[in-house]
């Protein structure tokens, strides 16, 4: 009998708890078929046992990085080309990738070896003062992010004339679906499916036709460079915060625990994560030169994704232009499944609640509610008429960046501690590389304070 | 001991006990990891960041808000 079968026909009862007994739970039964065919699968030989192999353990890193290609993730790549054109970003946004691979691979690690969430490592290990900070922060960031999600949802639907109640109920009945099955394996594999959609930027951009000797020129000498100003301090943050945010840290942790990866499949999380970046490049490369024939054009510093594939149509044609607001759905749907899925794992681990998607509805209650209240809240605020969410859009992206140091550091004191890390501890040049992506973030984050508060300072650094 | 509610056969828990390490099990995480004493350094840096984190907050609020309007 497959794992499948098994699983669709096991009855639904609750978990026992007993001191000093080992407690087998339905959870554990769920990971455990998972895990056995991992285990057959490693004792294979060749490229095709090798590719098995690959195939079940690639998830939660192609799935943190293509749901980082979010709504306002997406629009701020756009926004990028629309205003700078094909130059310093292009290399710049790739840059972004490559930080966010150097800080997801400390997770995958950090999960693999303490079968631990990131919250609650955080909260066990350096007490409930610091936890409750970190949970502030994810929390906050992660409402805020959801919100926007469904903003670009209801965008994105809105350019085929889907009114926003529809758009907004469409997208969580999508989000619920794919939680019917109880199961991570299966959740896992539908999301993957929905986030393969984001790759559309990419013929997205070819409609548009982009100048590869630019783009070629871009990428040898990050040319031509933008003014340092107000408006490219800002978009530099959004890019950033595009690629690289909390809610990454705690959802693939989480999510490799939840999947029964060990330390033994630490090198499989690494291509997992590298693969999700490049291919989360890719879409954000695609979404940038799609807007870059606007370039001088018009102003889209406010654009929703309607707005932009309306610009856009003139140049990519109708079928461009479908394609990238579809896109523009896809990107706050996953979004939206993860970002909620990241808050429920967080609410689990901080509660000692069941917190798995391998748990049955009556055994993982307050997870299953906690993912879809996030979720409907969200999506209720965007349906308020008179809201100011245009200022949601504005501030969430850099809200992610100037979290990020300090979930940095948190990262960083756990990856090096040796108690609970064992061999797999960081490297030095692991920790090189993360300490020099915590300065770049902060520094980030200061230039930007400095473009706010004492913009003339700011011209000065620019020599203007 | 190994103890399961009644529904869940033989065959499963010999497959979970074969398959997962012993901390992987949903049972293992009653048991805390230890709490670790922060160093100074690391305290001054936890602070720092913090404040760091709550001006800048403040600042992106006043901009987005004045932008808004």
């Amino acid at each position: 009998m497959s794992a499948g079968t098994q699983s669709a026909q096991r009855p639904r009862v609750a978990v026992e708890r007993a001191a000093g007994e080992t407690v087998v739970t339905h959870e554990d039964v769920d990971r455990a078929h998972d895990r056995a065919r991992v285990w057959k699968a490693r004792s294979g030989h060749g490229l095709r046992a090798w590719a098995w192999l690959l195939w079940l353990l690639i998830g939660p890193g192609i799935l943190v990085m293509l749901g980082e290609n979010d709504g306002p993730s997406m629009l701020s790549y756009a926004a990028t080309g629309a205003k700078f054109g094909v130059g310093f970003f292009i290399p710049f946004v790739i840059l972004t990738f490559v930080m966010a691979l150097v800080v997801q691979e400390m997770t995958v690690r950090l999960g693999a070896a303490t079968h631990r969430g990131h919250a609650e490592l955080i909260f066990e290990r350096f007490g409930p003062f610091w936890g409750w900070f970190s949970m502030i922060d994810l929390g906050i960031g992660n409402f805020l992010t959801l919100i926007t999600e469904f903003i670009a949802i209801r965008a994105g639907l809105g350019f085929f004339g889907v009114p926003a109640w529809a758009a907004v109920l469409l997208s969580l009945a999508v989000l619920y679906s794919a939680l019917l099955s109880h199961r991570y394996w299966t959740w896992e594999r539908v999301t993957l499916a929905a986030a393969a959609f984001n790759l559309v930027f990419v013929p997205v951009a070819l409609l548009a036709h982009p100048d590869w000797s630019a783009i070629g020129h871009a990428l040898g000498t990050w040319k031509p460079l933008p003014g340092l100003d107000k408006d490219t301090v800002l978009i530099v943050l959004s890019d950033i915060g595009a690629t690289v945010t909390p809610w990454m840290l705690f959802f693939q942790q989480s999510a490799t625990v939840d999947k029964g990866m060990t330390a033994k499949d630490i090198h499989f999380g690494r291509i997992d994560t590298l693969i999700g970046a490049g291919l989360a490049a890719l879409a954000a490369l695609g979404a940038m030169l799609a807007a870059a024939p606007l370039f001088g054009h018009i102003s889209a510093d406010s654009f929703e994704a309607a707005q932009f594939a309306q610009a856009l149509e003139p140049i990519i044609g109708r079928f461009g232009a479908s394609l990238f607001a579809l896109g523009m759905v896809e990107a706050g749907i996953v979004a939206a499944i993860t970002i909620s899925t990241s808050s429920a794992y967080a609410f689990g681990e901080v509660t000692r609640r069941p917190h798995s998607l391998n748990l049955p509805v009556l055994e993982g209650k307050s997870f299953y509610a906690v993912l879809g209240l996030c979720a409907a809240a969200a999506a209720g605020i965007v349906l308020i008429p008179g809201l100011p969410l245009v200022f949601v859009v504005l501030v969430v992206n850099v809200v992610a960046v100037l979290a990020m140091p300090p979930a940095l550091v948190f990262l960083y004191m756990l990856v090096n501690d040796k108690e609970i890390m064992g061999g797999v501890r960081s490297p030095r040049w692991a920790n090189a590389l993360a300490a020099l992506v915590v300065v770049l973030l902060t520094a980030a984050g200061v230039l930007y304070g400095i473009s706010v508060v004492a913009p003339q300072a700011l011209a000065r650094l620019g020599g203007s | 001991m190994t103890k399961m509610p009644e529904q869940i056969s033989n065959a499963d828990t010999g497959l979970v006990l074969s398959a997962l390490e012993p901390d992987q099990l949903a049972a293992a995480k009653n048991v805390l990891v230890p709490r670790r004493k922060l160093a100074g350094a690391e305290l001054t840096v936890l602070w720092a960041l913090r404040i760091y984190v709550l001006f800048m907050l403040a600042v992106v609020f006043w901009q987005a808000w004045s932008a808004a309007r």
